[in-house]
């Protein structure tokens, strides 16, 4: 599979997907439609959770601020990993700055709704 | 609002740092958005009120544009003239964003009964909401789950809104939030 490199814009974040299993998503997230966004990042995503039977995947999520449909969007993002975990080790860091007491929080309600994906809350 | 009311507003001190009416566009959204970033910055917010002042901001321009976009289509830029204005007040100090947009009587009702869900719950409950809504909109691929009003609930500290009656059919809506500044970051 070829990695995927989708630079930042004013409104949507940088993403890089690697078959090395190095991922990024970081930036503002809030995209007119956002599921037309991040169509193509899922689409990799599942192409190649589908065609690996095991792989280390460390995704670094660093979101600043998003729109509800981007929240939406990334809670079935950790439900497509969240179903393999079983076959696949999955680190998810959810980097926040420590001001920023919603991102953290965002962080934690996320670990509350994936008890058994490895989410890590790490500050910058 | 009248113009000279806008002129008094800033004359007493109550600062607006952005208002727009008139059609919006995700550009335009974006333009201001920067806009804000620069004021928060010269003004020296803390991270935790302006990233609150930002997505509260996003939700309530971002509905309008959809709101706009799903009643009018390709008309939308003629018809939907949305007016959204952020600004401060002191003594204490706090922050407000207002939206204002016409929606029909039908949507009213519907947020009527959104909102009276949402009053009178405590941040606690309003997080548990926002999860629950938003593991049940699972397949709701097109909207937010419905968690767009409860996320910017959760981020203010007070929210107010009226229905002002144009014809039968239709209302202004006008909905404000209210962030206080807390007195140690004074």
């Amino acid at each position: 599979m070829n990695p995927i490199t989708i630079e930042a814009t004013q409104y949507t974040p940088a993403i890089r997907l690697d078959p090395s299993g190095a991922w990024l998503i970081a930036g503002k997230s809030y995209p007119e439609n956002t599921f037309e966004f991040y169509k193509p990042v899922m689409h990799w995503i599942e192409v190649y959770l589908a065609q690996t039977d095991s792989a280390d995947i460390t995704l670094d999520m660093e979101i600043v601020y998003f729109n509800s449909s981007s929240s939406k969007l990334f809670y079935d993002l950790f439900d497509l990993l969240d179903a393999k975990r079983s076959t696949h080790k999955i680190t998810i860091r959810w980097l926040y700055d420590p001001q920023n007491e919603s991102a953290l929080e965002a962080g934690e309600d996320f670990i509350a709704d994936f008890e058994f994906l490895n989410i890590q809350l790490t500050e910058k | 609002m009248k113009y000279n009311e806008l002129e008094a507003l800033l004359e007493e001190g109550k600062i607006i740092f952005l208002t727009y009416g008139g059609f919006l566009t995700q550009s335009l959204i974006a333009g201001m958005i920067d806009a804000l970033e620069k004021e928060v910055r010269s003004n020296d917010l803390s991270t935790k009120i302006s990233t609150h002042l930002f997505t509260i901001f996003i939700e309530l321009a971002q509905n309008m544009m959809n709101y706009a976009k799903a009643k009018y289509g390709s008309d939308a830029e003629r018809y939907a003239k949305g007016l959204i204005i952020v600004g401060m007040d002191s003594d204490p100090r706090y922050y407000y964003v207002i939206s204002r947009n016409i929606v029909d009587a039908s949507d009213k009702a519907k947020l009527t009964e959104h909102f009276e869900e949402l009053e009178g719950l405590d941040k606690e409950s309003l997080r548990a909401l926002y999860r629950a809504k938003r593991k049940a909109g699972k397949e709701k691929h097109h909207q937010g789950a419905g968690i767009g009003f409860v996320e910017i609930v959760r981020r203010c500290d007070a929210f107010e809104y009226t229905f002002t009656p144009i014809d039968t059919e239709h209302y202004y809506f006008t909905f404000k939030t209210i962030i206080h500044q807390p007195q140690e970051s004074l």
